[in-house]
């Protein structure tokens, strides 16, 4: 379904979509965040701050509430998420892709219930790149395109005082049929303008992984090149690289008691992350990843080595987040350039 | 006006003496303008070092972590390290010998003065450069000077500068063993603690409203504590990714450690963290503003601190990082102290 | 595998020996079903346990897939949650979820001669192989096992091994001598090498500290073994049990997932991450 919508009435669009609850980004305290609407939205934003993976996969999950009297068993109450129906605006492409890496990663081998109940209510309603909207995204050279409708349910194209308006999947056509009147269908002049701005997105120069196709098998020749040492040598093992990342999902799970006697408390999921020096380490103190150098290994293997080894697609999609977010300039795209030129 | 083919002179010539083992500074970085942490062993890497608006870094840091890696490997350091430090740098630096984390002797400070400007804001730098990313930074008096697509863009540094070093009061490396730039101590571009200033004229309720909703946002990765040289413990009490365990730690110490706080990033367990990390700055924080800087959701830790600082300063007379001698905030006791603060 | 693979099925405990008492306390725990039954396991394969306000660790499960009435599990205090569990009482109720992991491949090695290598706690996750072996004991041709402690006080299953006696050759030994110790003193590598073993027809399962693992394949290398014929175990930490949280893996895979059984010729190409 491809149609045409007039940028002033986007507001009217998202008031009819009353069976969602719209996020949008907004500025907010310097940074670019999703929100949810009320009253008008702007889609001029960069990128997001933070990835929309939290839709799905958010920084905190309780998995259940467990109780107990001493002396009885105790009880478990499962608490799976109960999400109204989502519709996240604005999501950029390499955004988009991060979704179905995710996909991948909470239903392969076992389904994750408490990933999959969200993620089947969150619709995403994707910009498309004019230009590149940070001096760091790389999406081309992974893969991706500033025009990509991976894993975005409708794409939205700014062609100036309209947005041209592609269903890409059932749930993206919903949404545009909950406004139906408002669209128009495109003309022959228009879709040939959408073909003209989508290809000078693609021209925008933008920063760039030299090899992606050479790097899994590089990388894995390169796993004990003390370039990871030198390189990690100012990291300073914050987790801000893997907070902001559309595709990073590694977490940690506890019990948080709010009462001793009776036992009170919950079981609980949050997002941890591969920089943090307790996150491989044994209860008996041994740490399979004692060093930054192993740490930052790890992350960037497993965007650009293991991902590709066990799903045949880079992990990364280029956002540039990390690159931007670091506080001590360590830089995916060098990292993995240096790497994949050094003789193994 | 600082001469950077000085700085790197002074590198070569020191590395190639054996006088120090490392110079730490900065290098030009992959992203853009930004300069990054450099770590020259090799005298011919000394021309690598760069000195500009984007060398925010307080580098003392990395002197904890040169020390806590020695103490790894059982080492003793041998040569001193050679550090670049601005006026709040080698302030961290006196701290930190005062908490006799190392020795005097053990480093050796290439002190750069601020002299009428400080590091660059990017936030307050962005809106000036109408989308475009800035690929070169460089001082020019009281001006930065940034080099972009559409060609050289000339600002007041005062009007891109970051609060810190708008405020900043001691622009000038005292402890040093050489130094690069004048001393303007006493150049007055902001009051001091004006941000604070402005934070704390507001109603009782709107500063907890205020706080209640930055406290809700930050997501605890931990850049804010990472990043301060202060924060040297090996065990945080309030963080709970780092807790040293090796093969003689007993089952029972670690059975028995208490989590102050859970690994939830929600309100109580923020505030928690950041109140508690303020608390321990207490005399101890430079306002190098390295924690505000990294933080990736703009919570305004600074103020935080800043808060302490002034409470120090106020009620004690006291100036962290002013000499290496000099007592400590909370480890000394003077017949004049005020006891108003615990009535 | 149940809807909700993180919500554990509660099991009661039925029985608690002390195996080794100390510093490296060992206690071997029983469970069984509150309700229903426990899922079926294969030799090898984990569970991960909890204590209801302590969290949660995975554990080798050391009872035979053959018996279906209770699970067993020995553990020993390292940490918080096995702290908790040493204070754990006979009819306290925990939670468990599982089976993780693949098992070694028991069924391909029947007509071989089986030579087990334990070391202090790491003969618990090849318990369930060789009482497997032992109850099929006709499919196998010579079963030996070789088991070490630091001490005399440090062995565990003492009784259980006496007991194997009957059908299976057992070594014992202890690092150092012992007055009234009668059997090897000296490190597992060295009572290995000691006896000799003919690596003709057969296939060597070792598991315990990782420098004792190092020793032993190097001996059962010189021995004549070939890395396909040596299996052993590895351990990360896990949150997860199934390949999501991203702390366990080795290279690409999770060892939660892929591990934690490994043939040598598999293991040594993979990067030291364990």
């Amino acid at each position: 379904m491809e149609k045409i919508l007039e940028k002033k009435r986007i507001d009217d669009w998202i008031k009819a979509l009353s069976d969602w609850e719209v996020h949008a980004p907004a500025l907010q305290d310097g940074i670019w965040t999703y929100q949810p609407v009320s009253g008008a939205i702007r889609l001029d934003h960069p990128n997001t701050n933070q990835s929309p993976k939290g839709f799905a996969f958010p920084q905190r999950e309780i998995f259940f509430s467990f109780e107990q009297i001493k002396g009885e068993p105790p009880k478990l109450k499962q608490v799976l998420p109960k999400t109204p129906q989502h519709a996240v605006f604005g999501v950029r492409p390499c955004d988009g892709r991060g979704v179905p890496r995710m996909d991948k990663v909470f239903n392969d081998h076992v389904e994750d219930p408490y990933y999959n109940a969200r993620r089947k209510n969150v619709a995403y309603v994707g910009l498309a790149c004019n230009k590149p909207p940070s001096p760091n995204c790389f999406c081309l050279s992974v893969g991706g395109s500033p025009v990509s409708t991976d894993g975005l349910d409708v794409q939205l194209t700014d062609m100036g005082d309209r947005y041209f308006v592609k269903a890409i999947t059932e749930a993206g056509k919903a949404l545009m049929k909950a406004a139906d009147g408002m669209f128009s269908d495109p003309s022959a002049a228009e879709q040939k303008q959408l073909k003209q701005v989508h290809a000078e997105a693609v021209a925008h120069p933008q920063r760039k992984v030299n090899d992606p196709d050479g790097a899994p098998a590089k990388l894995k020749a390169n796993f004990n090149s003390p370039l990871w040492e030198e390189m990690a040598r100012a990291c300073i093992g914050c987790g801000i690289c893997t907070f902001l990342c559309p595709t990073c999902h590694c977490f940690d799970i506890n019990d948080e008691v709010q009462n001793k006697a009776p036992l009170k408390g919950q079981r609980v999921r949050t997002w941890d992350n591969c920089q943090f020096p307790d996150f491989t380490m044994h209860s008996s103190g041994h740490n399979p990843r004692e060093n930054t150098g192993a740490r930052l290994r790890q992350r960037v293997n497993h965007k650009f080595q293991y991902f590709h080894e066990n799903f045949g697609m880079h992990q990364c999609t280029g956002c540039g987040r990390c690159i931007t977010g670091c506080p001590v300039g360590i830089d995916i795209v060098t990292v993995v350039n240096k790497v994949t030129e050094h003789a193994g | 006006m600082i001469n950077l083919q000085d700085i790197r002179d002074t590198a070569r010539d020191m590395l190639a003496k054996g006088e120090v083992r490392t110079v730490i500074g900065y290098r030009r970085g992959t992203r853009g303008m930004l300069a990054e942490p450099a770590f020259i062993t090799d005298p011919a890497q000394a021309d690598d070092l760069v000195w500009n608006p984007t060398c925010f870094h307080n580098l003392s840091l990395y002197l904890v972590e040169d020390r806590k890696f020695l103490a790894h490997l059982r080492q003793n350091p041998g040569a001193p390290i050679g550090i670049v430090a601005k006026g709040c740098d080698a302030r961290s630096i006196v701290v930190l010998m005062q908490e006799h984390y190392f020795k005097r002797e053990d480093v050796y400070i290439i002190g750069v003065s601020c002299e009428g400007t400080g590091v660059v804001d990017e936030r307050k730098l962005a809106p000036h450069l109408n989308g475009f990313q800035a690929s070169d930074a460089v001082f020019d008096g009281d001006d930065f000077v940034f080099t972009t697509a559409q060609g050289e863009k000339r600002l007041p540094a005062r009007e891109v500068m970051a609060d810190r070093c708008l405020e900043c009061r001691i622009p000038f490396p005292k402890e040093h063993n050489l130094v690069f730039g004048e001393d303007k101590t006493g150049r007055q571009l902001a009051e001091p603690f004006a941000a604070l200033k402005r934070f704390e004229a507001q109603e009782g309720g709107d500063r907890w409203n205020f706080w209640s909703h930055h406290f809700d946002r930050c997501i605890r990765c931990f850049a804010c504590r990472s990043v301060c040289p202060m924060c040297y413990c090996d065990e945080c009490v309030v963080d709970s990714i780092t807790f040293p365990v090796t093969s003689e730690t007993s089952a029972e110490e670690k059975a028995n450690r208490i989590r102050w706080i859970e690994r939830s990033a929600t309100r109580s367990e923020n505030i928690t963290y950041l109140m508690t990390r303020a608390m321990h700055l207490a005399g101890r924080c430079t306002d190098c503003g390295e924690c505000e800087r990294a933080c990736p959701v703009n919570v305004p830790i600074r103020l935080l601190n800043n808060k302490m600082e002034r409470e120090a300063r106020e009620k004690f007379g006291f100036e962290p990082g002013a000499s290496i001698g000099g007592p400590s905030l909370v480890a000394s006791f003077l017949d004049n102290d005020p006891g108003d603060f615990i009535r | 595998m149940p809807d909700n693979i993180y919500l554990p099925q509660l099991a009661r405990v039925a029985y608690i020996k002390d195996e080794v008492y100390g510093e490296r306390a060992i206690k071997t725990f029983r469970v069984e079903p509150v309700d229903g039954k426990l899922f079926d396991h294969e030799c090898g394969q984990c569970a991960m346990l909890s204590i209801f306000g302590r969290g949660e660790s995975m554990i080798s499960i050391a009872s035979s897939p053959l018996i279906r009435e209770y699970k067993q599990f020995s553990i020993m205090k390292v940490g918080r949650v096995s702290s908790a569990f040493h204070e754990l009482e006979v009819g306290d109720v925990i939670g468990i979820r599982g089976p993780y992991g693949n098992s070694f491949p028991v069924d391909d090695w029947r007509g071989k001669n089986l030579y087990f290598i334990g070391g202090g706690c790491g003969l618990a996750p090849i318990w369930p192989v060789i009482t497997t072996a032992v109850a099929q004991r006709d499919y196998f041709k010579n079963i030996t096992v070789f088991y070490g402690g630091r001490t005399s006080r440090d062995i565990m299953y003492r009784t259980e091994l006496e007991k194997l006696r009957d059908s299976v050759d057992v070594h014992l030994s202890i690092d150092k001598a012992e007055e009234g110790w009668e059997g090897y003193c000296g490190f597992v590598p060295a009572a290995v090498m000691d006896k000799d073993p003919n690596p003709g027809n057969a296939i060597a399962i070792t598991c315990g500290p990782p420098i004792m693992i190092k020793f032993v394949i190097q001996n059962l290398n010189k021995l004549g073994f070939k890395d396909e014929q040596i299996y052993t175990t590895i351990e990360n930490k896990m949150k997860c049990g199934i390949g999501k949280c991203g702390r366990c893996n080795v290279g690409k895979d999770y060892v939660c997932v892929k591990g934690p059984v490994y043939s040598w010729a598999e293991l040594k190409h993979l990067p030291e991450e364990y």
